[in-house]
């Protein structure tokens, strides 16, 4: 019987329950589509924020600047505890020589880096390290170097010997000599233009200073400083220090990457590290409150919606307390569509919110995104509950109220 | 009475009469357009706050002397000097910012040598209130420079094994002067390895009043701003070079582009699923009303009678809605922008028209059903009950 009248109820009244269906729907979706994203909003955010560059420097611990690591240390960077945060590395190695261009010359610093290597390590996924991955913001007329032989100039450096992609430039240190082509000419605004890059290998030969760096950039994802952060690590409890290590702070990344390199010393790039901090927890503070505030506006309109339609029905409720309904039939009938229509706009709303969230996320960072398991069930059980404590408090006054007077008009 | 006073009339017994749905309508549409407001309000403030925040990156444009070498002790590298050094005009450069209106933050700053135990130690000039206020990630120990006192880089202190409260004998080609380190600095940058000291005085002992090796200014990112502030730079000072830093302006940039699609798509997304709901909880209770309509058209009610009976009720509840959900919108926004960024929202007045709208469009569009139907209903069907 019950059965009877809830399929009655749906099939008498489509626009009514088609309407609140709606209500419920949108309400999820809005719910579904932040939940999913919020989370994965604020990574993509740090992922975005380390275009601004390196965070982390690795010098030689030596305190008289000179010094080298060792090349063959780099990969274990790969291997370290927070391996998943490192979004990638690159090395240098300097030297001062005389770059000659034609009839011109020049006393300038040669660099060589890393410019688009591929990395494999035993036991890791193989990767992409070098200044193309960590320095997005270099501007190359030209091409990137391809091989040994060749070499990307600073802009001002270029400028003032005259060389264009393709010319040749003599380079020569400690009386050892190389030619070298320019693949492209890079403009940043900042000191790179003042240098001259070649494959590191080419420059190690040149320098004679076989697998030797002087210093990596490593760009990491990190979690904003807190006053814990800034604790000095050497005045720390055990337990405090383990929180502090398992913690992504930039300290504490650049603690374990100076472990992996052999005579090291990893500072953090402040201008870089704290600007990013202070960004992201505003950036993660501002989608939190949004993600309230959708969440609170989605629960008060369905269960707004709700409220309306029970308020509407009192004169049937009514009319079944008048023939002899008690409250406990009543409420089975109402609460059980209520159930019925918040679990099809639950699964619904679940559906859509899930491509919007996909979406937001491909047209803003241009990467898919998956919604967590544990969205279904809670999106399905909060447009449950939100559904129905809208609907109980109509449904008690209507109960409440003597049959007579709702009759009546 | 007049038509229009009842119309009035007839509207305001209309809603006061079904209080509790009033009431219930109002509140819906009320937060549609706060929701509506909060959400416009955010995401229009959201660039500028977000373009305020990157400056703590730096400085996104840089001048310097035409004929300049960026010194081999710039990048954290350690070389000294390569080439001659030139210098900018101070004067020159306040003058040409003036002319050109430029508003952004700047710092002035000048590099040399002097002499302490017979090496060469890198010195930067600066206004140090400048740096406290524009280069935030300076890490300080100790305290910030007075006269004649001098901040020295970390790397270089601990090189040179100079503490905090020793004072350096330094030779200058001005003269001998002696100052007192008040505190050690360390960043990870090439601020590790120089030694600091306040502008003037800086000038005064390399003999170079007035000149100045590097200009940084931070141009609010967003809107074109930096082309325009640097074309006109160019223009004013020949003598300079003016370089973008593409490291923190090209990422801030594109940063803000970002930000900004993410709040409009998140704006458009919580607006039109809300929208939805809000428009399928005003249907569902307005549709019920067959039995008005019926009567009114058979007391002889024109359709455009009945319809303007309607379209005033959703207006008033749509003014009403929309003018509480403003107000609350606005309080929202402020609320959100006060606990995140510390600074207050904007007072946008003209976003009342955005709220109104959202709630009138909201009102119209739930009353749409009734409407509809009293083009369609025959009075004497409704009035017998079905």
């Amino acid at each position: 019987m019950l059965f009877r009248i809830l399929k009655n109820s749906f099939f008498k009244r489509p626009k009514a329950v088609f309407l609140i269906f709606l209500s419920i729907a949108m309400g999820a979706a809005v719910a579904t589509a932040f939940l999913g994203i919020a989370g994965e909003i604020s990574h993509k955010m740090a992922l975005e924020l380390r275009s601004y560059g390196a965070n982390i420097l690795i010098e030689p611990a030596t305190a008289d600047g000179g010094g080298f690591l060792r090349e063959q240390d780099l990969p274990k960077i790969k291997t370290v505890f927070w391996k998943y945060n490192i979004t990638g590395f690159t090395p240098y190695l300097f030297g001062v020589g005389e770059i000659s261009a034609g009839a011109k010359r020049e006393r300038g610093v040669i660099s060589g880096t890393w410019f688009n290597k591929e990395l494999s390590v035993e036991g890791e996924a193989p990767s992409v390290q070098g200044v193309k991955v960590i320095a997005p913001w270099w501007e190359v007329n030209g091409n990137w170097p391809d091989a040994a032989d060749e070499a990307v100039i600073g802009a001002a450096l270029a400028k003032r010997l005259g060389a264009v992609p393709g010319s040749v430039l003599g380079v020569a240190v400690h009386g050892r000599t190389r030619r070298l082509r320019v693949a492209g000419v890079v403009t940043t605004g900042g000191y790179e233009e003042e240098e001259l890059f070649a494959p590191l290998a080419t420059v190690q030969e040149l320098l004679q200073r076989q697998g030797k760096v002087s210093r990596v950039q490593v760009s990491a994802l990190t979690v904003p400083m807190d006053d814990f952060g800034r604790k000095d690590p050497a005045s720390m409890t055990k337990n405090e220090y383990e929180k502090w290590y398992c913690t992504a702070y930039v300290t504490s990344v650049a603690k374990n990457v100076e472990e992996a390199m052999a005579g090291s010393r990893a500072k953090p790039i402040w201008q870089i590290a704290s600007a990013e901090g202070a960004l992201l927890k505003k950036l993660n503070g501002v989608m939190l409150f949004l993600t309230i505030l959708a969440l609170g506006s989605s629960a008060t309109a369905v269960s707004t919606s709700l409220m309306a339609s029970m308020a509407e029905r009192s004169p049937e409720i009514a009319l079944m307390k008048a023939i002899g309904a008690d409250r406990f039939q009543i409420g089975a009938i109402f609460l059980g569509e209520t159930l019925i229509i918040s679990v099809a706009g639950g699964v619904t709303g679940f559906l859509l919110g899930d491509q919007l969230a996909g979406v937001i996320s491909r047209s803003v960072f241009n990467s898919t995104i998956a919604s967590p398991l544990w969205l279904f069930p809670t999106a399905i059980g909060s447009a449950l509950a939100v559904a129905v404590a809208g609907s109980i408090v109509p449904l008690r006054r209507a109960l409440l109220i003597e049959p007579v007077r709702v009759l009546k008009g | 009475m007049t038509r229009r006073r009842w119309l009035v009339h007839l509207i305001y017994r209309a809603l006061v009469y079904r209080r509790g749905r009033t009431l219930l309508l109002l509140s819906v549409l009320a937060m549609a357009s706060s929701l509506a407001t909060a959400l416009g309000l955010v995401s229009y403030s959201m660039e500028r706050r977000v373009a305020e925040e990157v400056r703590k990156y730096g400085a996104n444009l840089v001048l310097v002397p035409e004929a300049a070498h960026l010194d081999v002790g710039s990048g954290g590298l350690n070389f000294g000097v390569v080439s001659e050094p030139s210098y900018l005009r101070q004067d020159q450069v306040e003058s040409a910012l003036a002319a050109g209106g430029i508003k952004a933050e700047r710092s002035f700053h000048l590099r040399g040598a002097l002499q302490w135990k017979n090496l060469d130690l890198m010195v930067e000039g600066v206004n140090f209130a400048d740096i406290r206020r524009l280069f935030p990630w300076w890490q300080l120990k100790g305290g910030w420079p007075g006269a004649s006192e001098a901040v020295v880089g970390s790397d270089l202190a601990t090189r040179l094994k100079i503490a905090p409260g020793s004072a350096l004998e330094l030779s200058a080609p001005a003269g001998p002067m002696t100052l007192r380190v008040s505190g050690v600095v360390s960043t990870g940058g090439e601020e590790d390895n120089l030694l600091f000291l306040a502008l003037p005085e800086l000038q005064k002992a390399l003999g170079l009043p007035g000149e100045l090796s590097q200009v940084r200014l931070m141009v609010t990112a967003g809107g074109g701003a930096l082309k325009r502030d640097a074309s006109s730079l160019k223009k004013l000072l020949p003598a300079a070079r003016v370089s973008e830093v593409r490291q923190t302006a090209r990422t801030s940039e594109g940063l803000l582009a970002k930000v900004k699609l993410l709040m409009l798509l998140v704006t458009v997304v919580v607006l039109v699923s809300a929208g939805c709901s809000v428009a399928g909880t005003m249907s569902a209770t307005v549709l019920e009303r067959s039995k008005e309509i019926g009567l009114m058209k058979a007391m002889g009610g024109t359709r455009l009678g009945v319809m303007s009976i309607f379209c005033g009720e959703a207006a008033m509840l749509g003014l009403v809605g929309g003018g509480a959900g403003y107000i609350l919108g606005t309080a929202i926004a402020q609320f959100i922008t006060e606990t995140v960024f510390s600074a207050s929202a904007e007072f946008v007045p003209w976003f009342a028209g955005v709220s109104f709208s959202v709630s009138l469009f909201l009102a119209l569009a739930g009353s749409l059903g009734p409407m509809t139907s009293v083009f369609t209903l025959d009075p004497v069907r409704s009035l017998r009950g079905e």
